[in-house]
Parts: C-alpha cells; sequence; structure tokens
C-alpha cells in the first residue's frame, strides 16, 4: 500500500479520483452551491489532469517512474488481461461517444437575449410623449413619500406578485410557467443597474415594447400602460427600489446601485 | 375569561416587534395588516391567504382536528410554503430569526394561542407499517378510499370530480377544489405517503376535508389501513414531479396514425408535461386557473400529424351543477370589469397554437396569441362541439379568425375528470399562406391555452403557456450508425499499434 502511495502513477489516479469526489460530492453540499453539470465537471476534471501531468513532467525522475506503470501494462505478459480489458472499454467508450455526437435531434433553438437591450429616447404613454434621457422618478420631489410607497405596495400586490413573487426574486406562483423568467429584482443585475426612466419605459411597454434583440415575442412582462397611470407606475418604481433596499442609478454618476 | 384575557395582555406587551417588522414587510401584502386575510393582492388568489385571526383555523397541523397547530407546524408552512397556492416558502428568504420572530407575531393575532391551557397536543404518528407486498397495500389501500368516502369529494380515480365537488367552499365561504391526487406536487401539505397520512389524521381545518382519526377510535378501519389509504393515493402520481422539456418529439410511425385518444399505440410514445397559469397579461386577466397543465403526446407519418393534448378538469362543462361554485370564484377575485360578470354555463375549451410558418431566425410571432401584424395559426376546440375543432388565425388576444372547413381532425374522450383529445392533420398545406406546413427535422413552436367553462373561464379568462418546440423526428440515417463503428474500429487498431510497437522495442531492447 505504502509502495503504491509513493508512486507518482498512483498518486495521480488517487488525486483524480478525490478531485471528482470533491466535484461530484462535497461542492453541492457547501452553503449557497448547487450541483455541479456535467460539462462543468468535466472541464474542471480537465484542468485537474493537465495541472498534474504538468506536475509529474516536471521532474525527470518522477517523469520516468509515472510512466512505468503504463509502460508495464503495454508490454507485460502477465497483464494481458489488464490490457485487453483495457483496450476493450477505450474502443466502446469511443463508440458510445461518437454515437452521442451524430446522433442528430433537433433542440430548442438557442434563446439569446439582451436583457438590458438599449432604450428609446422618448415613449408615447398613453397619447402624451415621455422623454426617457435624464428623466427622473417625479414622485421622490413631490408629496408624501410614505403615501407613494403605500401606493406603490398595493399595485404590486395586486399586480405584479404572480410573476414577479413576494419575495421580488422573480418566483411567483405563475413565474416557472414563463420563459424568460420574470426578472429577479434582489439579483444585482436587475434594478440595481437601471435608472429609474429605463423601469419606468420596461413596466409602461412591458415584453411587447422591447426592440428585436429583447425577444419580444417571448416575454410575459405585460404593458402596463394598459392598466396603470403615470403616476402609478412611478409609484410602483419607488416600491421596487424601497423593497429591494437598492438605490437606482442616476444619470450624472454611473456608478452601479449598492446595496 | 379573565385569566385568558390577562394572558393575553402578557404577551401583547411582549416584545414583538421584531416579528411584527418582518410581517408588515413580507407577509401583510397578502395575509393584511391585521392578519385577517385580507391584504392587498388577496382578491387576486385562490385560495385567498389564510386570516389568522378568531378561531385561528389552520390546515396543515400535527394535531388533532379542531386544534391549534404546534409551532412546529407553523414554521413547517412558513418554511416550505404551501404548494399549489399562492404561499411562498420563506425558508431560504429570511433567516432563522426572522422565521421565529415573525411566527411569533402571527400567534398575537387570535387569543386562543395566549390561553396556555389550549396547549396543543400533537397525534402520535406511528410509522408506515411495513410487510405485504405493494400491490397488497395499494389494494386495501383502494378499497377504504371507497368505503369511507374519499371519493364522494376526490372522485373515482382522483382527480377532483366527485359527485359533491361542485358544491364545495372553504369555511368562509370561498370556492374550494378537491384536491387532484394525481398531482402530489400540488399537495398543500407536501406530497409523501407520510403527509398525506397525516393530512388523514388531522383533516385540513376550515376546509371540507375530514379528519379520518374518528374512524379508526370507531374501529371502523385499522391504522394501517389508514396508510394503506395514504400509500394508494401517493401511487397516482409520478414517481417524481414531471420535468419540463423543451421539445416534444414526434417519432414517424409507419402503422397508421392513432385517430383516437385511448388508441394502444400511444402508450409507446413519449408523453410531455407543460404547465399552464393564469393570463395576467391582457385585460380581463384571470388570477385562478382551474387546468394545472397539459399532458401531449405526437407521432408523424409520411404526410399526417396526430397531436394528443390530455389533461385534468373536474367538471364535463357546460355544467350547469357548477353554476353556484362559478358564482364563488367570481365574488372572491377583483376583475378588470367595472361590472361583475354574471356565472353562465361556459363550456371547456383547447387551443394548440403554431405560427403560420416555421421561423427561420429566433423570430416568431407574440407568444399570446399573436399580434395584428403577425397572427399565429390556432387549432381550437370546444366541449360544445364536442367532435369539431377549427382552424384559424389568431391576431392578439381579442381575434379570432377562423378558416371554414379547414379545421383539424378531432376525437376526444372525457374520462373521470380528464379530458384526451387528439388533432390529426395532414403535413402538407393547401393554403400555406395561413395554414402551417410542418415539416420534418424542424423546431417547430408550439403553445397551449386552456380553458374551464365551470370555474368561470371563458374569452380571455383562461391559463396559458408560453412557446415550447414540436419536432416531426426524420428516419434515423444509416450514417447515425456507421461511425460510431468505424471509430471503434480505427481506435482498437490504433491501440493494438501502440501495444505491438512497444513490444517490439521492449524484445528488442532485451535482444540486445
Ligand atoms: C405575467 C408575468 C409578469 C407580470 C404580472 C409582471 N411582470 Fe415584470 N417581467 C416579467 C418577465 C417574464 C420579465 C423578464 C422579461 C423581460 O425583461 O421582459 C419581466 C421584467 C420586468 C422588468 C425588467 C427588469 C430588467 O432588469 O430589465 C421590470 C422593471 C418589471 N418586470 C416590472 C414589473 C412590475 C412593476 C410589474 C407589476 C406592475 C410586473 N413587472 C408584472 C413578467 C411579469
Ligand atoms: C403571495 C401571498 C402570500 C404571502 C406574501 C404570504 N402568504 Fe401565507 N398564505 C398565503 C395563502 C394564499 C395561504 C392559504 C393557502 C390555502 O388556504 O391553502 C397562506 C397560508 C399561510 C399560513 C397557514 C398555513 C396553514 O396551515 O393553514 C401561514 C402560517 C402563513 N401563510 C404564513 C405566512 C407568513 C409568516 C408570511 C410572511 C413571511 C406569509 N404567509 C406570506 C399567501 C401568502
Ligand atoms: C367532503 C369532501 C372531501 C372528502 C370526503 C375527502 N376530501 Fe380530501 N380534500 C378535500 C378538499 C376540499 C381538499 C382541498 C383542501 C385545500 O386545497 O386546502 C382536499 C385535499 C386532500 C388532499 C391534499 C392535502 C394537501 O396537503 O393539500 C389529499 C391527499 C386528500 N384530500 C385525500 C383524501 C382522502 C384519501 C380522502 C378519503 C379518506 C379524502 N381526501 C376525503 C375534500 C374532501
Amino acid at each position: 500500500m505504502r509502495a503504491y502511495l509513493k508512486h507518482p502513477f498512483w498518486q495521480a489516479v488517487l488525486l483524480l479520483v478525490l478531485a471528482y469526489l470533491v466535484i461530484v460530492f462535497v461542492i453541492p453540499v457547501l452553503p449557497g452551491s448547487a450541483m455541479v453539470p456535467k460539462s462543468v465537471v468535466l472541464q474542471y476534471m480537465a484542468t485537474v489532469l493537465v495541472g498534474i501531468l504538468i506536475w509529474v513532467s516536471d521532474d525527470e525522475a518522477r517523469w520516468t517512474l509515472f510512466k512505468e506503470p503504463l509502460h508495464e501494462v503495454l508490454i507485460q505478459p502477465r497483464l494481458k488481461a489488464v490490457r485487453t480489458a483495457l483496450l476493450a472499454v477505450v474502443t466502446l467508450m469511443v463508440g458510445c461517444l461518437t454515437y452521442s455526437q451524430v446522433k442528430a435531434s433537433v433542440a430548442a433553438p438557442p434563446n439569446l437575449r439582451s436583457i438590458h437591450p438599449a432604450p428609446p429616447s422618448q415613449i408615447t404613454f398613453r397619447g402624451k410623449t415621455i422623454a426617457l434621457v435624464g428623466l427622473e422618478n417625479p414622485l421622490r420631489r413631490s408629496g408624501d413619500m410614505a403615501a407613494h410607497l403605500a401606493e406603490g405596495r398595493r399595485i404590486y400586490y395586486q399586480n405584479c406578485v404572480p410573476c414577479h413573487g413576494d419575495h421580488l426574486d422573480g418566483q411567483g406562483h405563475f413565474a416557472s410557467g414563463f420563459n424568460p423568467l420574470p426578472a429577479n429584482f434582489q439579483d444585482n443585475g436587475t434594478i440595481a443597474q437601471l435608472t429609474e426612466s429605463f423601469v419606468f419605459w420596461r413596466v409602461a411597454k412591458g415584453g411587447p415594447g422591447l426592440p428585436r434583440e429583447g425577444t419580444p415575442w417571448n416575454s410575459a412582462m405585460p404593458a402596463w400602460e394598459e392598466f396603470l397611470t403615470e403616476d402609478e407606475i412611478w409609484s410602483v418604481v419607488l416600491f421596487l427600489y424601497d423593497q429591494t433596499g437598492w438605490k437606482p442609478r442616476t444619470w450624472e454618476v454611473s456608478a452601479e446601485g449598492s446595496k | 375569561m379573565i385569566y385568558p384575557l390577562l394572558l393575553l395582555a402578557v404577551v401583547a406587551t411582549q416584545d414583538t416587534s421584531a416579528g411584527k417588522q418582518v410581517y408588515t414587510k413580507w407577509c401583510a401584502g397578502c395575509h393584511g395588516v391585521d392578519g385577517k386575510g385580507d391584504g392587498e393582492g388577496a382578491r387576486h388568489m385562490i385560495p385567498p391567504p389564510r386570516d389568522f385571526t378568531g378561531n385561528a383555523l389552520y390546515q396543515i397541523r400535527s394535531t388533532p382536528s379542531g386544534q391549534l397547530p404546534t409551532d412546529a407546524d407553523l414554521l413547517r408552512s412558513i418554511d416550505e410554503g404551501l404548494p399549489g397556492t399562492a404561499m411562498p416558502a420563506w425558508k431560504t428568504r429570511l433567516s432563522d430569526r426572522q422565521r421565529r420572530d415573525v411566527l411569533a407575531y402571527i400567534k398575537t393575532f387570535s387569543p386562543y394561542f395566549a390561553d396556555t391551557t389550549q396547549r396543543p397536543q400533537p397525534v402520535v404518528f406511528g410509522s408506515a407499517p411495513g410487510g405485504g407486498s405493494v400491490a397488497d397495500a395499494l389494494r386495501v389501500g383502494r378499497q377504504f378510499y371507497d368505503s369511507i368516502g374519499c371519493r364522494k369529494c376526490h372522485g373515482d380515480l382522483g382527480r377532483g370530480d366527485g359527485p359533491s365537488a361542485p358544491t364545495l367552499k372553504d369555511d368562509a365561504g370561498h370556492p374550494i377544489f378537491a384536491a387532484d391526487l394525481h398531482e402530489n406536487w400540488r399537495f398543500n401539505g407536501g406530497g409523501t405517503a407520510e403527509d398525506i397520512y397525516h393530512r388523514l389524521r388531522t383533516g385540513l381545518d376550515g376546509t371540507p376535508m375530514p379528519s379520518f382519526s374518528d374512524l379508526i377510535e370507531q374501529k371502523f378501519l385499522t391504522d394501517e389501513q389508514l396508510w394503506r389509504v395514504a400509500q394508494y393515493v401517493r401511487s397516482l402520481s409520478p414517481k417524481e414531479p414531471p420535468a419540463v422539456r423543451d421539445v416534444i418529439h414526434a417519432p414517424l410511425v409507419t402503422k397508421a396514425l392513432p385517430h383516437a385518444p385511448d388508441d394502444s399505440a400511444w402508450t409507446s410514445v413519449d408523453g410531455y408535461w407543460f404547465p399552464l397559469v393564469g393570463q395576467v397579461i391582457r385585460k380581463e386577466r384571470w388570477f385562478a386557473p382551474a387546468v394545472t397543465g397539459v399532458w401531449v403526446k405526437a407521432v408523424h407519418t409520411a404526410d399526417s400529424i396526430a397531436l394528443r393534448v390530455v389533461w385534468d378538469d373536474r367538471s364535463q362543462s357546460p355544467d350547469t351543477a357548477w353554476l353556484a361554485h362559478v358564482g364563488r370564484v367570481l365574488n372572491t377575485l377583483d376583475s378588470d370589469d367595472s361590472t361583475r360578470e354574471q356565472p353562465a354555463p361556459w363550456p371547456d375549451q383547447l387551443a394548440v397554437q403554431f405560427p403560420v410558418a416555421i421561423p427561420s431566425g429566433m423570430e416568431r410571432p407574440y407568444f399570446l396569441m399573436g399580434s395584428p401584424g403577425a397572427p399565429v395559426y390556432q387549432w381550437r376546440w370546444s366541449s360544445s362541439s364536442r367532435t369539431a375543432a377549427v382552424a384559424g388565425l389568431a391576431r392578439g388576444i381579442d381575434r379570432f379568425d377562423p378558416q371554414a372547413g379547414s379545421g383539424p381532425g378531432v376525437r376526444v374522450v372525457y374520462d373521470h375528470g380528464q379530458w384526451r383529445l387528439t388533432f390529426t392533420r395532414a403535413l402538407a398545406s393547401a393554403d400555406t399562406a395561413s395554414q402551417l406546413p410542418f415539416r420534418t427535422g424542424r423546431a417547430i413552436p408550439v403553445a397551449f391555452f386552456a380553458w374551464d367553462g365551470s370555474n368561470g373561464e371563458h374569452g380571455t379568462r383562461m391559463a396559458i403557456s408560453t412557446w415550447y418546440f414540436l419536432a416531426l423526428d426524420e428516419p434515423v440515417p444509416a450514417r447515425v450508425f456507421i461511425s460510431p463503428v468505424l471509430a471503434m474500429v480505427l481506435t482498437l487498431g490504433l491501440g493494438m499499434l501502440v501495444v505491438w510497437r512497444a513490444q517490439q522495442k521492449t524484445s528488442y531492447r532485451r535482444q540486445q
């Protein structure tokens, strides 16, 4: 056993097995991680293998020692069974791999979608022209903030909850029926990156208002112009930021939103 | 009387302010600031949010019917949510501390929790009985399922279509469906045989679903037999909740096209599940869809296609027995109309949607029934003219132009709470401008829409899906089998060459 553990070939094998076990069984149980998908496992293992090869070939003596068992398998008469088995396994694996490659199967076309396409510079909202460039949320400067937020909250719960969810994380009870999934406002990749005028545009014009690169034909996001007034949309936008704690991106400093 | 009041005072002065904060921010939008189940969103969901005040009736308990839940029961509902309803799972969304605080806070809404003489005592649940064959267990379960009256509400095959189903309402008068026992992933209290057994022992208080513990006490059945009922119910649902796969593969069949939905040819074809959700995008929106999804299979021959759609529906609409239920549904929901609709016996409907032509790029018509500029091609079936379907172009959610005389063939069966329907059509189409010509080997966008008339659904009030794909598979070309064989021969040859070379070299070295 000892002798095996000191031998670079068996050390390399052991390392590979250990790495595999860690990637497949240990990583998923760490808090905040998920199952590693097969293709990623393959990538990780390839990286580990390259690392190991660099290490063994780094030293001339180690390299010779490393190659020894491989060479043995090739030539030793007493290892004939192992040799034959190895050849058979490799051959079969190549067969299976090729089969899965050439077996053409119709797949869903890739869904390439720009999440935040460039907004128009102005929109027509219920017949009124609204310039988006430089536009700020007017409710931040007028009236009672608490009342605006209460209004935004009402609008959110009556309209947005089935898709964007009570936790604003895009996991409402209807969310699983849609593709693309409803936006996750808790994530730092949505409203945290956007100006309020952008969010106003998205809420007002919804999925159908997206340019081509945003795949408007797929988005379930309603065009709220049909249901809500201008002020109602501004108040729900206020609520989104208040409830998640993100700050909207401002026009002067293009700094990222912060929590 | 004074004693509980005193306790109430003590509890009220206890510091539940942390819990109140969590509650106001995350729960009040549904359950209401005062816990009455009347938050801003409450009239946009069925079942409506729980009213925490008054009698404090909770569904998911480990305690006997009529008793309060334990803290562990409440924590479980908060952690896991109530699947099949709008109640979310909070385990990953709030910290341990926050969930405990909010639990303590929701208990302050009802005076019953303050009364410690009413300490809830959990039922002592045994574990599942072992022994016997699975078939025997299920047979016993089925026997008692019939004899203790489950079928009255849940129906003969468990799809929630029993004779009492149209009359069911919860204690507050809201409409309620007897659960579809084939969809255990939507059970409020969890879908394992153990969860089901617990619900059978404790009942779902506040709903018509009773507790069956008294039948055990009356020696009408044994604890073991009730376990068998739970195991039987579990066996009605698939092992795992169905996963959604994007592409329906329709194999090429050489025999005759299966026109009937119950044709035996369908059994060997792969089935695909697509969840449907409420149409909450365009006026008039629909927040309480009854059809939860469709199971789809498809096959094709050299010149025709058959598409089978199967979905659970408790009622064979139009059915006036369900009018009172429709009334309750309309009363429970706010609607986009200013005037309240009157219940009417609407039919059940199904629509299957395709683009007018198979798109070459990514672009396709709007998933929700197209638009005036980019219409979609649809097959529509209604239970009021069962054996005919129409084909036509939808140009938006409120505009459908039928094409006379070009409808697909349709055969339908209604069986114990389930519609099974096949559409058949020639692959080629006479009018390629308005009828999709089907082609093999392409990803053809497809979407589904369903209406349950006896739930008040008609027009824009329906259950919808997004775009998925249908692929008519081509016969497997010979190269699929030849290439792997070639690759294997090559590998083997190469391997043998390497071995041979290595051996040659060594023997050469040895000879020297
Ligand atoms: C029917 C489901 C649905 C409803 C209801 C809905 N949304 Fe959306 N929403 C989506 C989907 C899906 C997306 C992602 C696709 C997209 O960007 O169009 C989205 C995206 C968004 C975005 C864009 C986020 C970003 O990063 O670009 C905003 C903002 C938004 N929704 C706000 C709202 C508000 C506010 C409401 C309620 C008034 C609402 N949504 C209601 C489905 C919905
Ligand atoms: C999106 C709406 C919504 C939100 C937000 C929500 N709930 Fe609920 N909740 C519901 C609904 C709907 C039900 C009733 C389901 C039923 O009757 O089957 C419910 C039921 C419950 C129940 C009763 C379970 C039982 O055994 O009967 C508890 C406890 C509960 N919610 C706690 C909470 C807490 C705590 C929060 C906040 C952290 C919360 N809910 C947030 C919708 C919501
Ligand atoms: C009087 C009508 C009635 C009878 C009788 C009845 N049920 Fe139910 N059952 C219901 C209703 C209504 C619900 C839905 C409760 C809800 O959605 O909150 C339900 C729900 C269920 C659920 C889902 C529980 C969950 O966690 O959501 C199961 C499982 C179930 N019933 C099994 C049975 C079995 C087994 C029997 C016979 C032993 C039975 N029921 C008898 C009306 C009934």
